[in-house]
């Protein structure tokens, strides 16, 4: 039985129409809180305040793409533990390895589902507290 | 009442025409790369094909969320084309623009509307309910660590005989590593001194509850010193429960079913009733997540029959649901005398207090608003089911022995002999009796009297599963409810039961003594209402008295 909730992810995606479809799975379904950044770089900046419990970053963005995020973001202190999925449209077995070899707790393939997504994320947390 | 809620579905057809409406826009974007394609330095060239690309990759991970396929695969076709022609060094390609040009031509129509509906991900396949077996019961996991070898290997031999899995370890330094090789140890039984020096156990426990994974870890202390002093090095590494030699083992295992009680708890059982099923099966992930059980029904009319067959400790209820509203429903769901005290928590967007407030007149608890917070929901779910199992055991539960009571018992035999009537599958009925009580308790006084009694439910709760159902029926009398056991399995698990009952050693002022059970057991099979149930495990239980006590009897 763990202890752990998960109540505020931090998601990344620079497609303003997956941003707010996938804003509204999260929160109407999902009921969570949820900081919204379009760029890397953004979310850089707003992580540290924000204290997510779950990091949701795209893989492919302009500038800074998801692995550089990824990184950039582990090397701040308090989002060293910080469970991050990764978001794609590219579904191919090597990248999933890549990004799990990576650090990435899990990837969610594009498209997804609007309806299932929140449940999709809440099972990956799940298994992750599970044990 | 109309649907004020503005529901998840509405909301994402809107989306979906807006996304439809922009959709030109975006193809015409991405189009205005193509003419680039013919020029003449391979860098533009280049730079062309990767800026549709980007696009078409976008374009792939949007539309089938938007309920476009169409566009996603297409997009996919597109994307791929570029790629190859960027490896190919985006060489110089007549046909190239023009193929890609029939590809936009089919992504624009991809966004038109043929179909309805948004489908695509994976949606968690049902759970098949697999009946737990008898003999998977976990024992708990138990260290014994003492100096003396006899007093351990007593201990030892005592907790066995309660259904623990005991180990003994002989020295405080081996206890890290034997707790390593382990894994799941459930509590430890210690003494404090070991060759003379009373301070070893504690430094090793100290040193145990710098690990995160031991923090929680209960211990027992049992040992002949008895000094503030002592006691307090015990608090201040957490020691849960402090017992000075001798110490009775009935009263050290009351002691270690205490302190590992937490991590046995029956799971919260909570019916999620809502129309929508994404945001059903969202909730139950979420309570599932904090380990409760679940069951979701969103159809409002057959509610009945899920609260007969799930018998849930809380329902969450959505408000607003087509064909009857929530209040209704809880309206309903108040008439049935057995669920007046059911809690019932509305799930629902509606933010207007004094909607919220003749909901409740109508029979709700509480009234959580959606979106909620996973934790909101889960601590809000978990303190009224506690509320609720605490006034439900004053009424439904034996004060002592904290097994059903006699008309609760009888009540659920009706509720599980209805539950096979419906669904099929097997149960069994086993009426026990302690043997020669009387004289327990003329010979030892009626304290010892309810020790054993306690014993023996302690070992029922511990051997039986949780689908099973115990009940106190008065004095000595016990019964089982066995869902999905036939007569063999049933007759099995009482032969254990009965062995390990036997050999369980009673102690009153120095002296030892052991008591024994009957036991009468009939399968639903065989007989096929309550109450001829009822008979012929007494029958047979009786037929077990009259043939020389201490013995398990099936009934024919």
């Amino acid at each position: 039985m763990s202890e752990a909730v998960l109540s505020k992810i931090l998601y990344v995606e620079d497609d303003l129409d997956i941003q707010v479809v996938a804003q509204m799975a999260l929160e109407t379904v999902g009921g969570y809180t949820l900081a919204v950044c379009s760029s890397g770089q953004e979310a850089i900046e707003k992580a540290p305040d924000f204290e997510p419990d779950m990091i949701l970053l795209d893989v492919m963005m302009p500038q800074m793409d998801g692995p550089e995020t990824f990184s950039r973001l582990r090397a701040i202190e308090q989002l060293q533990a910080t469970p991050v999925v990764f978001m794609t449209a590219k579904v191919m077995p090597s990248d999933v390895e890549r990004y799990k070899k990576l650090g990435a707790l899990d990837v969610i393939a594009k498209p997804f589902d609007p309806m299932t997504l929140a449940t999709r994320i809440l099972q990956i947390w799940n298994d992750h507290h599970g044990e | 009442m109309a649907n004020e809620e503005p529901d998840m579905a509405q909301k994402l057809a809107l989306l979906r025409a807006q996304y439809a409406q922009n959709f030109g826009a975006r193809v015409d974007e991405l189009e205005a790369h193509r003419q680039d394609l013919n020029a003449d330095e391979a860098a533009v060239r280049g730079d062309a094909l990767k800026q549709i690309r980007n696009a078409a990759h976008k374009l792939a991970g949007s539309g089938a969320t938007f309920g476009f396929p169409e566009v996603t695969s297409c997009a996919r076709e597109l994307e791929q084309v570029c790629v190859l022609a960027i490896e190919n060094g985006a060489k110089d390609d007549p046909g190239l623009a023009s193929r890609l040009g029939a590809l936009c031509g089919r992504l624009r129509e991809a966004a038109t509307d043929q179909e309805e509906g948004v489908t695509g991900a994976d949606v968690e396949g049902e759970r098949p309910l697999v009946p737990q077996m008898h003999d998977s019961f976990r024992q708990k996991i138990l260290f014994i660590m003492e100096y003396d070898g006899p007093t351990a290997m007593q201990i030892l031999l005592e907790m066995d005989h309660f259904g623990f899995d005991a180990r003994i370890i002989d020295h405080p330094a081996k206890l890290l590593d034997d707790l390593n090789d382990n894994g799941a140890v459930d509590v430890i039984v210690t003494g404090l001194k070991f060759d003379g020096d009373e301070e070893v156990a504690l430094k090793v426990l100290a040193e145990l509850r710098k690990n995160v994974a031991h923090r929680d870890l209960p211990v027992v202390v049992h040992t002949e010193l008895d000094s503030f002093v002592t006691r307090l090095g015990a608090v201040r590494v957490g020691v849960k429960a402090y017992m000075v030699k001798p110490v009775d083992m009935a009263d050290l295992v009351d002691e270690l079913d205490r302190v590992t009680q937490r991590r046995e708890d029956e799971p919260y059982r909570v019916l999620v009733v809502d129309d929508d099923e994404s945001l059903a099966s969202h909730t139950e992930l979420v309570l599932q997540g904090a380990g409760m059980e679940t069951r979701i029904t969103t159809d409002a009319m057959n509610i009945f029959e899920v609260l007969d067959d799930f018998s849930p400790e809380l329902i969450l209820l959505d408000l607003y649901m087509p064909g009857c509203d929530g209040q209704e429903i809880a309206a309903v769901i108040r008439q049935r005398e057995e669920y007046a005290g059911i809690p019932i928590v509305f799930l629902s967007g509606e933010a207007d207090k004094s909607k919220q407030l003749s909901a409740m007149e109508m029979g709700g608890d509480d009234f959580l608003t959606k979106p909620i917070h996973a934790s909101h929901l889960i601590s809000s779910v978990r303190i009224r089911v506690a509320r609720f199992r605490e006034l439900r055991s004053f009424m439904v539960r034996d004060g002592m022995t904290g097994l059903f009571n006699h008309t609760t018992t009888k009540q659920l035999l009706d509720n599980e002999i209805a539950r096979v009537q419906r669904s099929g599958g097997e149960l069994a009925l086993v009426s026990l009796d302690i043997d020669h009580f009387k004289s327990v308790n003329d010979s030892y006084g009626h304290a010892v009297g309810d020790r054993v009694i306690k014993s023996l439910a302690r070992l029922l709760r511990q051997r039986l599963r949780s689908a099973d159902i115990i009940g106190r029926m008065g004095g000595e009398e016990f019964a089982a409810i066995l869902p999905e056991s036939g007569l063999e399995e049933a007759a099995r698990v009482f032969e254990q039961i009965r062995e390990a009952f036997s050999q369980i050693v009673f102690h009153n002022n120095g002296t030892k003594f052991n008591v024994t059970i009957s036991c009468g057991v009939a399968a639903f099979a065989d007989h096929g209402t309550a109450t001829l149930l009822s008979d012929a495990a007494d029958k047979a239980l009786y037929t077990a008295k009259h043939g020389g006590r201490n013995q398990v009897v099936k009934a024919d």
